[in-house]
């Protein structure tokens, strides 16, 4: 006999037009508000299949330890991946972006940037910890107007960009940043915070490993004409606290990985027309924001990182130096560090062409941020700073 | 906050402790409930609480007020107010940038060229369904179906209550209100038998929603250029069929279960649909609460079916038109609405015409089929943007787009439709039984063996709190 809550509970007098008493029908049927038109609904009734519950759950509860077990087994041994790698929300964007408001410095900009910068080394240099706001598949230009509409930010904007994805007419990835607010809503920072504190101990918890994620990557592109999962970018990079980001050591040490990222980049040949008028646009809106930081006393200078010879070469066809970086320079009278203009960043090692290895982005800190003591009264050189370090200490001979 | 959240977890497990607590007497619980509920509901964004409030004290009193009159105007002008003050605050949050784009495009046809300010409203989540749940409080006071609350805790509550509040099941103040006389308290095969419908519910909406169904969908109906091919215009649209129905069910679902957990008991808001032989069955199948709301609420004050065959196909369309509407502040979802009401129409009179028909087997198969192709045809428009989005989504459908092009990879293909294709066996199979049945002439070891892949498969999927569909409504 089924247990039920049901109407035949009720404490009070029926008012006119309540079905008394009904429980589930014997066909298995039970009536619904559907059944009972201009009438006042009943209490519902709601039984309890005859089930030997206790066990049941005993049973669920126990398949559910297996399977998490086994998961995080999985994740760690199989797939490689780490416990303290944190997912890159975008309520941690946010939470940044508040951290940035009075602030020194800050940077903003695409994948590059935000892989190719150690926060640590930074801060062990000047004594300044920037606050990491770059997005991968971002425009730097989108991150830029973004804080030079933030008022409260008056320090120094570091400018990370890909020329190529600078001038694209669209957001990318981090077109999220215009919602802020949406994603400050309580119940999302909560679910954040909670959500690092797993991931701080369970490598599984990766959204890059998610089970449609991973059931999807079984296609190795059946259909043709079809941009399937093996064109999306796998798990590219770990993330720690406050954003700082490095690659994930399996894309150094996996040649099979490296080798799927780099095809899956496809040499960043696909050509986007970047118009002198869409250039010239770009550079408008960039010296629009540029004086805006400036008028409140804050400043901003351009980083160019670097990308390997396959894809620069497709990079500099499609916007070359001398009519995006140069004219930019130019234009919102920045100092900027271009990699060209950096030789002893020169042979870095860049796994899968786009983004330095984990070692090497420390090197590259280390050698633009010095640059940039020289060039800036902004940052100025610790007397405790660490010796200086070249690509020998992170390029194997 | 939302079921499939982190913080909803933490926070069920607070409420489920303190609900059982000995120390509490059931006055405290039911403060309790009513805290927790406003908590859930500022989660989302605090300051509108203060709707809820508006809301919940404006149809107390006109309830209260309305009980007290002595004349039949003074009854009805106190409906009226609450009337009036629910409708308008929907109608300024949901439909305020609506009516005011549409002012200025008419404007425009008339050669004027007005340019307001920029409507920029944030919609408060589930208004649409606490809306309506709280007007059926005075509604049917005024019908004399309902007598007031008692208590005003116990009215807030059932306002409030978090497992209905955002998304539904729509409920009566006759389902809820009675059951917060006494002390509730779930047994322990109430709560496992909730928490089990927790895990389906889930399972719905985080895997087979989110994490298979969503990306196809998506795939094609937010592709920045490019038609898609007949194919994956069929898949991506039977895609979201099982999407929606997913993530609303599984919502639904969820709720049940939460509140079973609690020793309260909601009603069904879905009952295997995509099993309908005909529309006026798929609507006593889907979102039955809504449904039986607007057929309480306006297609029976309109008329319905009994001033004749003009009035009622007036009321029927008018019902459904509106009942679009509600889904959303946009001309496609009042085509969804309207296509529904003309099938409704078409319906009814092959029924007055066939009346002596009695389908086989075969022919209720076809039937049946024909409803789901047809229900198909409305999800174009719910799910599209623009008409031009849905009517280039129908001609690649209807194989006469030109120069189609493939979007879907083969295997997320393949996962979609085993799904969509379980699901609709599902329904057949399941068409003339409840849940409760199923599970209950299933082996035990197999609902505890099913129940424990779905727990896994959801924290594989690891749901990162993708907000229901229906939220937005």
């Amino acid at each position: 006999m089924p247990l039920s809550i049901s109407s035949s509970e009720r404490s009070d007098p029926t008012p006119r037009g309540v079905v008394q008493k009904e429980g589930a029908l014997p066909a298995g049927l039970r009536l619904t508000a559907s059944d009972r038109p201009g009438q006042a609904q009943p209490v519902p009734t709601r039984d309890v299949p005859s089930q030997p519950w206790g066990m049941i759950m005993l049973g669920v509860v126990a398949g559910l330890l297996i399977g998490t077990v086994a998961l995080e087994v999985n994740a760690r041994e199989n797939i490689g991946l780490h416990a303290g790698d944190i997912d890159n929300s975008e309520v941690s964007w946010t939470n940044e972006k508040l951290r940035a408001a009075g602030a020194p410095a800050a940077i903003v900009g695409d994948s590059r940037i935000l892989f190719d910068t150690d926060l640590n080394r930074f801060e062990a240099l000047t004594g300044v910890r920037p606050i990491q706001l770059a997005i991968h598949g971002t425009s730097a230009l989108t991150l830029l107007e973004n804080m030079a509409d933030d008022k409260d930010f008056k320090g120094v904007l570091i400018v990370g960009l890909a020329d190529t994805m600078f001038f694209q007419p669209f957001d990318g990835y981090g077109g999220y940043v215009h919602k802020f607010k949406e994603y400050r809503s309580p119940y999302r920072i909560a679910s954040n915070e909670i959500d690092h504190v797993l991931q701080r101990r369970l490598a599984f918890l990766d959204s890059n490993y998610r089970l449609s994620v991973v059931a999807h990557r079984l296609d190795p592109d059946f259909r043709p004409g079809v941009e399937g999962p093996m064109d999306d970018i796998w798990k590219l990079q770990e993330v720690g606290e406050h954003r700082q980001t490095w690659m994930w050591d399996r894309v150094e040490y996996d040649p099979a990985w490296r080798a799927r990222t780099r095809w899956a980049w496809k040499g960043f040949k696909e050509k986007f027309p970047f118009t002198p008028e869409l250039i010239a646009k770009g550079q408008g809106r960039a010296k629009a924001a540029v004086d805006k930081i400036r008028s409140r006393g804050g400043d901003v200078v351009f980083i160019r990182p670097p990308s390997a010879p396959e894809l620069r070469v497709n990079e500099e066809a499609q916007v070359p130096k001398e009519k995006g970086w140069d004219v930019l320079l130019r234009n919102t009278h920045s100092i900027g560090i271009h990699i060209d203009e950096l030789p002893a960043a020169r042979g870095l090692t860049l796994p899968e062409w786009s983004h330095l290895s984990r070692r090497c982005a420390t090197v590259f800190t280390d050698i633009y941020v010095r640059r940039l003591t020289e060039l800036t009264p902004r940052f100025k050189l610790r007397a405790d700073a660490p010796p200086p370090l070249s690509r020998a200490d992170c390029v194997s001979a | 906050m939302i079921f499939n959240s982190l913080t909803f977890l933490v926070f069920f497990a607070l409420v489920l402790a303190m609900h059982n607590a000995p120390f509490f007497s059931w006055q405290q619980k039911k403060i309790n409930l009513l805290l927790a509920s406003y908590l859930f509901y500022a989660a989302w964004n605090p300051p509108f609480v203060i709707l809820l409030w508006l809301s919940t004290v404006v149809d107390w009193w006109a309830a209260q007020w309305m009980v007290r009159a002595k004349q039949e105007h003074t009854r009805k002008a106190w409906m009226l107010i609450s009337v009036v003050v629910n409708i308008g605050m929907l109608g300024y949050f949901k439909y305020g940038g609506f009516l005011l784009d549409n002012f200025v495009q008419l404007a425009a046809s008339l050669g004027v060229n007005y340019q307001p300010p920029k409507w920029d409203i944030v919609l408060p989540v589930g208004i649409s369904f606490y809306t309506f749940a709280t007007l059926s409080y005075t509604l049917d006071v005024y019908l004399r179906r309902a007598k007031p609350a008692q208590h005003f805790l116990d009215y807030a509550l059932f306002v409030t209550f978090f497992p209905h509040l955002v998304a539904g099941p729509i409920m009566r103040p006759t389902e809820l209100v009675p059951q917060f006389a006494n002390t509730r308290r779930a047994t322990a095969h109430q709560l496992f038998f909730g928490l089990s419908l927790m895990i389906l519910g889930l399972f719905q909406k985080v895997v087979l929603a989110d994490g298979f169904l969503g990306p196809v969908v998506e795939k094609v109906y937010d592709a920045h250029e490019g038609v898609p091919m007949a194919l994956d215009a069929w898949v991506a649209t039977l895609a979201f069929s099982g999407q929606i129905f997913c993530d609303f069910a599984g919502y639904s679902t969820t709720a049940i279960g939460v509140a079973m957990c609690l020793g309260f008991a909601m009603p069904d808001n879905f009952r295997f649909p995509y099993a309908a032989i005909g529309f006026s069955d798929f609507w006593r199948r889907w979102h039955i609460t809504l449904s039986s709301w607007l057929r309480d609420y306006l297609y029976i004050p309109l008329g319905g079916n009994r001033h004749g065959p003009a009035r009622t196909y007036t009321a029927l369309m008018g019902t459904m038109l509106l009942g679009g509407l509600w889904h959303g502040a946009a001309w496609t979802f009042v085509v969804w609405g309207g296509l529904h009401g003309t099938y409704l129409a078409v319906e009814r009179w092959l029924r007055s015409r066939f009346a002596g028909w009695r389908p086989g087997p075969a022919a209720i198969i076809g039937l049946g089929l024909l409803t789901y192709v047809l229900i198909n045809i409305t999800w174009v428009f719910f799910r599209a943007k623009t008409f031009p989005h849905a009517a280039s989504m129908l001609q690649s459908m209807a194989g006469l787009a030109v120069k189609p092009i493939p979007m879907i990879a083969l295997l997320p293909m393949i996962y979609a439709m085993v799904i969509v294709g379980g699901i609709v066996g599902t329904h057949w199979w399941m068409r003339d039984k409840t849940l409760e049945i199923a599970i209950e002439r299933t082996p035990a070891w197999l609902v505890g063996g099913l129940l424990a892949v779905m727990s896994v498969a959801v924290v594989a999927e690891q749901g990162k709190g993708s907000a229901f569909i229906y939220f937005q409504f």
